[in-house]
């Protein structure tokens, strides 16, 4: 870590590519900065509503039922609003912001541009809480990811144990989640549970809070894909261990080192770099699967993206969701691969 | 040898399994009720275009009860819109086909895949460009449930404001309750799912604290479970009517069920039939 | 207070892979500072019985004692004296093992790899250890290697350092199990070396190896085993010159004379 912010900051001794990738990143990021810098304001875009719809908003002031929805989502350089009423006489005007100037959106590039910026807002799950959209998928992942190796380690060494009192109710575990859907664990965990048990996923959290309900959710998806992907590890890791040379445990037993010392400092060091490939594709996996907790009213990039094209009848939606699992996974393909390199050092 | 009675056998059990499946999709297409009609008219079936001679054939997402459900058999269709649709197709002496469909998109499959869609399809203007709809069978409101116990009294949309409510996505129920968030109307934390059951089953665990839903549903939850849940709010003054869609083209077809469904009502089989799913008013 | 006779001693110690029998009752003493050679024909168990003396292999039958000190006794596949853990921990660490291929730890650095038992199993202070796995490695010629990482080293390389992380751990006896069969043959000589030098210091050493040139240099004792028994026994001229056993005859033939 020390020697790369260090090379980093070496400018002399810069690699000639390392130089124009630089280059290019901040280019890029000052014309973004300019862009959003003259981007018009929420303000601006919220007075370009037609008299008509003026008229229909300054009468919702007082209403107690009011009919027109103001959309204004913004992303970085672009932003997007939308004044629209529904019921029977619907009336809807979009614009999109854009470097100082206001456009229609109704038709032709500026609605393409204008979907491609309100469906990737959704998406990303901007303006909603973190258990949305794309903040939701990361952070499931992530964290499913991180218990799912540590659960899974745990099982591994309970289940090449030489004792059957171990060894057997981990195998049964392994089994157990593996051998059935990750859906109809979650419908359990998530609604069979609470229903024998008597309790609520949403009680963790303040009564107050009016979050709390996916808050819960959160949980019990949690603990679902966690245990899930705990069996998935689990069979990696043993695999992994498995796969090292028997003469390590040999030298190991003849210097004297106890088993726990053996797995600790011999065995499971090396096997990681074994672990790494197996895991990235779980966790590849398991981005994917994230989209199963629809069924206990999260909603995922995947939902969304199928909600907007079942409430628009739009088949672009999918070019935004394409694009942002595309730079998800390409972000965590390289953290692995860094975490893979950083364990292949000796090789 | 040997192996030409393995091949043999192989074929025989191939035969089995497809005989099997196609005993699977083999609709029962005579468990009509036998209804209350008391004069047995003939319609006039003169330029009706059906995709099988003879056959009705009904796209529809079976499971919404009480409209369209599984009995316990898991393969006999039952519910209001069956005994609705098999009335209307005993009536023009046709048989039943029903398709299970999803109902994402069960629009699409009209003069494809089936005649017409009995599924609790709302008669709406938009759809009405697309499609030709039968008169309403039956009339639908928002309701709100509350779990039994709850003291709080709902007299309007607008006193869910606070509260977290679980309805069923891409219906009206939630067009409705989304622009009452999206307008700022009210603030309120919508708890969308696939199914019905989902929220009732949140409203049981405590999840949410009410669910938002059809009415014609809610009485058949309530009739269900009386001491579960409480009808807190029936929104009266938005009704909405169910109805058949038929292909656009298919003008004919339009025209005998609607003429069907008038002596269905004249003859009180619907009031009947209402009675027999949603309990008595 | 070295008060016993023999510094190794194995009484009846036998194996069997259920019908096969791989050692038939051995009985061996081996003295301090002695220096044993073990030859025979492959398959004959001689690799088996120096793994048994350090419990990589179970044996099903037999004694053996350390320093005078019973360290294991099993018969019929089963222990019969319990030794208590800490006894034989500690009569286990009395003896150093070389492995044919060299077993280092790979993802450790050539210091790290010496310095780990001592630090894990003795818990000694780290930086004498250190200082140690430097003295070591200066003796079998390696210091410039201390931070290379195994895969670095040649095969020769790789069995001093082995050679060195056993020595770390301080024992009375080393045991080296084929330690240049892996070897290319000029990589041979400074293994070899290493060990002459060991075996002049006093060390003691029990020796399964085909270098029978080794052998007729250092080692005060040479046994020949063929079948799971020790064929013959006896000091190297003996054993060379004047071989009694037909089988020993025609080993050594057909090895003296390729």
């Amino acid at each position: 870590m020390k020697s790369f912010f260090k090379n980093l900051f070496d400018v002399k001794n810069w690699k000639k590519k390392t130089k124009i990738t630089w280059i290019v990143v901040l280019c890029v990021l000052a014309v973004c900065c300019v862009l959003s810098a003259i981007k018009p304001s929420e303000a601006d875009m919220k007075l370009q509503a037609s008299e008509q719809m003026q008229k229909l908003i300054q009468a919702d002031e007082n209403s107690t039922r009011k009919h027109v929805t103001v959309t204004y989502n913004s992303l970085i350089i672009v932003n997007y609003c939308s004044f629209s009423t529904s019921g029977a006489s619907e009336i809807n005007e979009k614009y999109v912001g854009f470097a100082g100037q206001v456009f229609h959106a109704d038709e032709g590039v500026g609605k393409f541009v204008g979907q491609m910026v309100n469906y990737t807002y959704r998406m990303l799950g901007c303006g909603e809480n973190i258990l949305h959209g794309a903040k939701l998928t990361l952070l499931l992942t992530t964290l499913t990811t991180l218990i799912g190796v540590i659960l899974g380690t745990l099982l591994a060494l309970g289940k090449i144990s030489r004792n059957k009192l171990l060894s057997k109710p981990c195998s049964a575990y392994i089994f157990f989640f593996r051998g059935t859907p990750l859906l109809i664990q979650l419908f359990v965990i998530y609604y069979s549970l609470p229903a024998i048990f008597g309790f609520a996923w949403r009680d963790l959290f303040d009564a107050a809070d009016n979050q709390a309900v996916y808050k819960g959710a959160f949980i019990a998806a949690l603990i679902a894909y966690g245990l899930n992907s705990g069996a998935y590890c689990a069979e990696i890791v043993r695999a992994a261990i498995q796969s090292i040379d028997k003469g390590q445990h040999e030298a190991a037993k003849a210097l004297g080192l106890s088993y726990g010392k053996t797995m600790r400092l011999v065995i499971i060091p090396q096997s990681v770099r074994r672990m790494v490939p197996p895991i990235c594709n779980e966790f590849i996996m398991m981005l994917k699967d994230a989209s199963l907790v629809f069924a206990i009213s999260l909603m995922d990039i995947t939902t969304i993206s199928k909600n907007i094209m079942t409430s628009e009848i739009s088949y672009i939606v999918f070019l935004p969701a394409l694009i942002i699992y595309l730079i998800i996974t390409a972000f965590f393909t390289w953290i692995f691969n860094a975490v893979e390199k950083k364990f292949s050092l000796y090789e | 040898m040997k192996k030409f009675k393995r091949i043999l056998a192989l074929i025989g059990v191939m035969t089995l399994i497809a005989a099997l499946f196609a005993g699977c999709g083999k609709e029962n297409s005579d468990n009509s009720n036998s209804g209350a009609a008391s004069s047995e008219k003939t319609y006039d079936l003169t330029g009706v275009k059906l995709l099988n001679d003879g056959v009705l054939c009904v796209g529809e997402e079976v499971g919404y009860p009480p409209f369209e459900d599984f009995a316990e058999d898991g393969t006999t269709p039952i519910g209001f819109d069956v005994d609705i649709i098999n009335e209307i197709a005993r009536r023009l002496g046709l048989k039943v086909n029903i398709i299970n469909t999803s109902f994402d998109g069960i629009f699409a499959g009209i003069g494809n895949n089936y005649d017409v869609v009995c599924s609790a399809c709302t008669i709406t203007d938009k759809r009405k460009q697309s499609m030709l709809f039968s008169t309403p069978y039956i009339s639908n409101y928002q309701a709100v449930i509350l779990k039994a116990g709850d003291t709080r009294t709902i007299s309007s949309f607008n006193d869910l404001d606070g509260m977290t409510i679980a309805l069923q996505k891409e219906t009206t129920s939630d067009e409705l309750i989304s622009d009452y968030k999206s307008t700022g109307t009210i603030d309120i934390e919508i708890v969308a799912n696939e199914k019905v059951l989902s929220c009732f089953t949140q409203l049981d665990n405590g999840e949410v604290d009410a669910v938002v839903v059809d009415s014609t549903v809610a009485d058949g939850y309530l009739a269900k479970n009386p001491d579960k849940y409480i009808y807190a709010y029936k929104d009266e003054a938005e009704a909405e009517s169910f109805g058949i869609a038929i292909g656009k083209e298919n003008e004919a077809l339009k025209k005998v069920i609607d003429e069907v469904l008038a002596d269905m009502e004249a003859d009180g089989f619907i009031k009947e039939t209402l009675e027999y799913w949603f309990g008595a008013e | 207070m070295d008060n016993y006779e023999y510094i190794l001693e194995t009484e009846h110690v036998s194996k069997n892979f259920g019908n096969l029998v791989v050692l038939k009752d051995i009985n061996l003493k081996v003295k301090k500072g002695e220096v044993i050679c073990i030859i025979g024909p492959s398959g004959a168990g001689k690799s088996t019985y120096l793994r048994s003396l350090n419990q990589l292999e179970k044996i099903t039958s037999g004694k053996i004692f350390i320093k005078g000190d019973l360290f294991l006794h099993r018969e019929k596949d089963h222990t019969v004296e319990r030794i208590d853990k800490q006894t034989q921990q500690k009569l286990l660490l009395e003896m150093g093992m070389c492995f044919q291929r060299f077993n280092l730890f790979p993802h450790k650095t050539v210091l790290e790899n010496i310095c780990l038992a001592p630090v894990e199993v003795k818990h000694e202070d780290k930086e004498t250890v250190k200082q140690e796995a430097m003295e070591l490695l200066q003796k079998v010629g390696l210091a410039d290697k201390a931070n290379e990482y195994p895969n670095r080293l040649s095969g020769g390389q790789q069995q001093r350092v082995a050679i060195a992380r056993a020595l770390a751990m301080k024992p009375e006896i080393m045991l080296f199990d084929e330690p240049t069969s892996a070897l290319d043959p000029e990589l041979v000589g400074d293994v070899l070396q290493v060990m002459k030098d060991l075996a002049l210091e006093g060390m003691t050493m029990l020796v399964v190896t085909h270098e029978m040139g080794f052998a007729k240099e250092v080692a005060d004792r040479v046994l020949f085993m063929a079948d799971g028994i020790i064929a013959e026994e006896g000091t190297l001229d003996r054993i060379f010159n004047h071989p009694e056993n037909p089988r020993t005859q025609s080993f050594l033939k057909s090895v003296l004379n390729v």
